[in-house]
């Protein structure tokens, strides 16, 4: 039987609680599950590999899957398995630091151009309509090849890039915010803009940052794995995935597994950060769906 | 009266299940009834009581997250709750029409007004082409919308709230139904505006033989045009009754307690809340669901289940004790919370009081001039406002939505630009913008929002809102900061164990609370209260003014009381302010300004309030009117039943002096408007 509720109840729903996990949706749940194997696979994958990253001719090259090499090898006879799990520590760290700094850049920007509106904000979204007006590949480039050769330039290409789409996105979210009256109620204490932004607006917002976090980081997979791709990224002997496919692509008639097995790694991993984003996205109760592309 | 003849829709034991915390709970239990023929039926209730539900189950519609898990719904031969999805959307908007809330919407914005009409004649095929056309006409002009051709081509954002539910009803009645739901149809509105839509829902029932249902937490509204009214608590119906029958005989305690709880204007509010808030997230016991907060529960109503039962015919109540109850009822010297206030505010303070706040002639005016040395049209949203507090005070600025009252409130915070004039506080020129306020001035100057909802922040716990100002001003932390925390609460009424909870698993009434405890963290001298009651329910509301004067008694806080409500005013406020379109048309005492002579739009917003509220019935004198908008002259001419001429609407009417402090912006001469008001004189 049902409990009947007090007048006052109406409305309160799951109030200060936080989400169980099974409160999302099926689709979200195998991929955070999927995800979860994947961090595992990086943190623990150097200890049980059966080869090294670069350890060549560790059977005959272009070699069909079999028991002692599940993906096959590549051109110098290295073990793709082991390159992918090699691959994909470099995969999720280069990622998750390129959204997790485009994150914090745009948050503080969004947050900050809501506040402060008129002619700051004018110029800041003017100055984003610029930077988003390049295409964002050329872009890339053209920073990486500005910047030279560091193995920490992609993470900071891909981070600069994303910045000014978080920035609007944060900016959106806290705009519907400033005008609230515990915003208006911290202005007449004479509060900071800093104090007002960290404890009035970010943790209202804090949900369509981590959201945003989450998309931007399936999209820096892709990203990274293209300017490895391209020969800006990762340099060789690197099992970056990008490289990887770069690599095995001019020997694809003899064997399609080094490119395959790196190009299945990735997708997985972006389909699995988009579904538990969207699954994520629906919890905390945002209109619409993220988009998978742009 | 014989329902069975003409029962026109007939609910029976109707369920409905809201999913909360993953789990299915009863919003409406087993409720029945009947509306007849062309009968207007009420249905009341504080929020969360399921009123809107059962509104929506007339439609055929579970609202979002919820179930009807039994009942029927019979009209016209079908049961609603059974009928096809397909069938079901021929019945509504033909012959059921549904009117909600807040009227802009409701209407799509980028649709003019004839046409939203007209497309549901079209929809229904009623009439399509040039016949909807002129059926649109005909009901823009029954629905008393002046100039129908124009108002046909407006957008919806073009129309004034009044005007904007009037196309909403004018939409309802497009096919011509049996049946109308109006789900609270005049709570944006304000009193004048409300009267009006009254009288035009009374006078198409009269002329088309439309019943309604009209669902409405205001008894107020429900006290003018309904029949019979049905007042529901937790789910369920506690009394049935026909209109004068219930506002004068309540069989049920809590139809009492809601009565008691209307602020009305000319009987002071009693010594104490007349309904006890509701016992703290107890959850529902078995018995009588109304039984926690009841004077007369006895044991067996934690026990018994209470249905509704006939008492005393016409009444329907379900409750036990009535007879036992209507007794003591009847006598009311026994209560005290119907034993009038003897002392109802702090005494008005003297002459000689030293002036706290001082505002001097003030013009604000949203849009900057974009050459500083032209002069622009004149936009400014207040004009020539002065007025002064005294330490301990409580003025009260009144006036409907968009004059102006809120825009002062900003003003005197520094957070809107004032263009001229001035505001002294404590001897100090302080028409500063906030940015340029020192400290001791913000912490002076507090202000308490309307909607509690929007003015706490949701993700901070009531102790992190309430230790905030305490560690910006008295530079309080730690333990300190949580026992001042401690003392804020129990100050306004509330238990230390709300400390941790977040505004969301707060109550209405709790969370105002929590609003106003964070203001006085400041430890101010002025706390500026904007329409901080309009969001809550009479019976909130009422324990908030009793809050109110017991802080202005202990502590000697003045108030800045802006409000639409006329009656809360009359007996919380020392001096009032009435404000129109940004000029302050009447001041005074409260005694005076709610004795004649009344400025005219004063007497008409004492005049249009309902029954309830005003006590005694009177009719405004003359309808007001809407003349074209003229650039000089009085600004409420265009509305005034009292109008003279030519005068009025070229000349700047004076302020005329009618007593110490008491002062009407108006070219009648006092002595004419005394005698033209003296019908009004008992009123208040």
């Amino acid at each position: 039987m049902t409990a009947p509720i007090a007048p006052e109840e109406i409305g309160i729903e799951s109030a200060g609680r936080f989400p169980y996990f099974s409160d999302l949706a099926l689709s979200a749940r195998v991929a955070a599950v999927i995800l979860a194997g994947f961090v595992m696979v990086a943190i623990t994958g150097p200890l049980w590999a059966p080869y090294g990253p670069a350890a060549v001719l560790v059977g005959s090259p272009f070699a069909p899957p079999s028991m002692s090499h599940p993906f096959g090898t590549d051109d110098l006879g290295r073990d793709v398995f082991s390159r992918v799990i090699f691959g994909s520590r470099a995969a999720l760290i280069t990622s998750v630091s390129a959204s997790g700094l485009a994150v914090v850049l745009g948050t503080v920007a969004g947050l900050m151009l809501a506040y402060w509106r008129g002619w700051i904000d004018e110029l800041g979204m003017r100055l984003i309509d610029i930077l988003m007006s390049v295409p964002p590949l050329i872009l890339a480039l053209l920073l990486l090849s500005a910047g030279g050769s560091d193995s920490l330039l992609p993470i900071l290409a891909v981070a600069i890039l994303f910045a000014p789409r978080v920035t609007r996105v944060v900016r959106a979210a806290a705009l519907a915010i400033v005008t609230e009256d515990y915003v208006t109620a911290a202005v007449t204490r004479g509060e900071s803009a800093l104090s007002i932004a960290w404890r009035e607006l970010l943790p209202n917002v804090a949900g369509t940052v981590f959201v945003e976090f989450s998309i931007r980081t399936g999209f820096a997979v892709v990203f990274i794995g293209a300017l490895g791709f391209l020969g800006f990224g990762a340099a060789p002997p690197s099992p970056e995935w990008g490289l990887m496919i770069g690599e095995g692509r001019s020997s694809i008639n003899a064997s399609f597994w080094p490119v395959i097995a790196p190009a299945l790694s990735m997708a997985v991993l972006v389909i699995s950060v988009n579904l538990f984003t969207e699954g994520l996205a629906r919890l905390i109760g945002q209109s619409g769906r993220p988009s998978i592309r742009e | 009266m014989s329902l069975a003849v003409a029962t026109l829709i007939d609910v029976e034991d109707l369920r409905v299940e809201y999913r909360i915390r993953r789990q299915w709970h009863e919003a409406v239990s087993g409720v029945s009834f009947s509306i007849a023929r062309g009968e207007i039926f009420g249905l009341a209730g504080e929020s969360g009581c399921g009123k809107s539900t059962i509104a929506f189950a007339l439609m055929g519609v579970a609202r979002p997250g919820s179930r009807i898990t039994s009942g029927r719904v019979a009209f016209e031969n079908h049961d609603l709750l059974t009928l096809p999805e397909r069938e079901l959307r021929a019945v509504r908007g033909a012959r059921i029409s549904f009117v909600p809330q807040n009227p802009i919407t409701s209407l799509t914005p980028s649709m003019t007004c004839g046409r939203q009409v007209a497309e549901v004649m079209h929809f229904h095929g009623r009439a399509r082409g040039s016949a909807a056309i002129r059926e649109t006409l005909a009901l823009l002009k029954q629905v008393g919308l002046p100039d129908p051709p124009v108002l046909f081509h407006k957008y919806p954002h073009q129309l004034s709230g009044g005007q904007q539910q009037r196309m909403v009803i004018a939409m309802a009645l497009a096919c011509r139904p049996r049946l109308i739901v109006l789900d609270e149809p005049t709570t944006g509105l304000d009193v004048v505006t409300q009267w009006h839509i009254l009288k035009l829902l009374a006078e198409l029932r009269d002329r088309l033989g439309t019943a309604l249902l009209y669902v409405s937490h205001d008894l107020g509204a429900l006290s003018e045009i309904c029949d019979r009214i049905a007042v529901m608590y937790a789910g369920q119906f506690v009394e049935v009754a026909p209109r004068a029958e219930l506002f004068e005989r309540p069989r049920h305690p809590y139809t009492r307690g809601l009565l008691e709880s209307i602020p009305r204007i000319d009987r002071p509010p009693g010594e104490r809340p007349a309904l006890r808030s509701l016992p703290k997230r107890a959850g529902l016991a078995p018995g009588c669901r109304f039984a926690p907060r009841c004077d007369f529960a006895e044991q067996v109503c934690r026990t018994e289940d209470q249905r509704l039962t006939p008492a005393g015919a016409p009444h329907r109540a379900a409750c036990r004790r009535w007879p036992v109850y209507l007794s003591s009822a009847a006598a009311p010297s026994a209560d005290p919370a119907r034993r009038p206030l003897s002392h109802d505010r702090s005494p008005q303070p003297g002459h000689d009081a030293p002036t706290l706040i001082d505002v001097c002639d003030l013009e604000i005016a949203y849009r900057r001039r974009f050459w500083p040395w032209r002069p622009t049209a004149d936009d400014a949203v207040v004009r020539g406002l002065s007025f002064r507090i005294s330490e301990g005070e409580t003025f009260a600025l009144v006036g409907e939505s968009g004059s102006g009252k809120s825009t002062v409130a900003r003003a005197m915070l520094g957070l809107v630009p004032v263009r001229a004039g001035s505001v002294v506080f404590e001897g100090r020129d302080v028409t500063l913008p906030i940015a340029q306020r020192p400290r001791r001035l913000k912490q002076l100057l507090q202000i308490v929002f309307q909607n509690p909802d929007a003015s706490l922040n949701p993700r901070h716990s009531v102790g992190s809102i309430l230790r905030r100002p305490l560690a910006m001003f008295h530079r309080l932390r730690g333990e300190a900061a949580r026992q001042r925390a401690v003392t804020l609460l129990s100050a306004t009424q509330l238990g230390a164990d709300n400390l941790a909870r977040l505004p969301k698993q707060l109550s209405g009434g709790e969370r105002q609370r929590v609003a106003i405890a964070r203001a006085l963290a400041a430890e101010p001298h002025l706390l500026i209260c904007d329409e901080i009651l309009s969001a809550l329910d009479v019976s909130v509301q009422a324990s908030i003014i009793t809050l109110m004067r017991e802080l202005q008694r202990e502590r000697g806080l003045a108030y800045l009381f802006i409000s639409h409500d006329l009656s809360v005013v009359r007996w919380l406020a020392h001096k009032v302010g009435v404000l129109y379109r940004g000029q302050l048309c009447e001041i005074g005492r409260v005694e005076q300004v709610f004795a004649p002579p009344y400025h005219p739009y004063t007497e008409l917003l004492l005049t249009a309030a309902p029954r309830a509220i005003r006590g005694r019935q009177a009719i405004p004198q003359a309808a007001p009117r809407t003349l074209p908008a003229l650039p000089g002259g009085c600004p409420f001419v265009q509305h005034c039943p009292r109008r003279i001429g030519g005068i009025c609407e070229n000349v700047v009417p004076p302020l005329q002096a009618i007593a110490p402090d008491h002062t009407i912006r108006c070219h009648i001469p006092a002595t004419e408007l005394r005698v033209r008001q003296a019908n009004l004189a008992g009123m208040t």
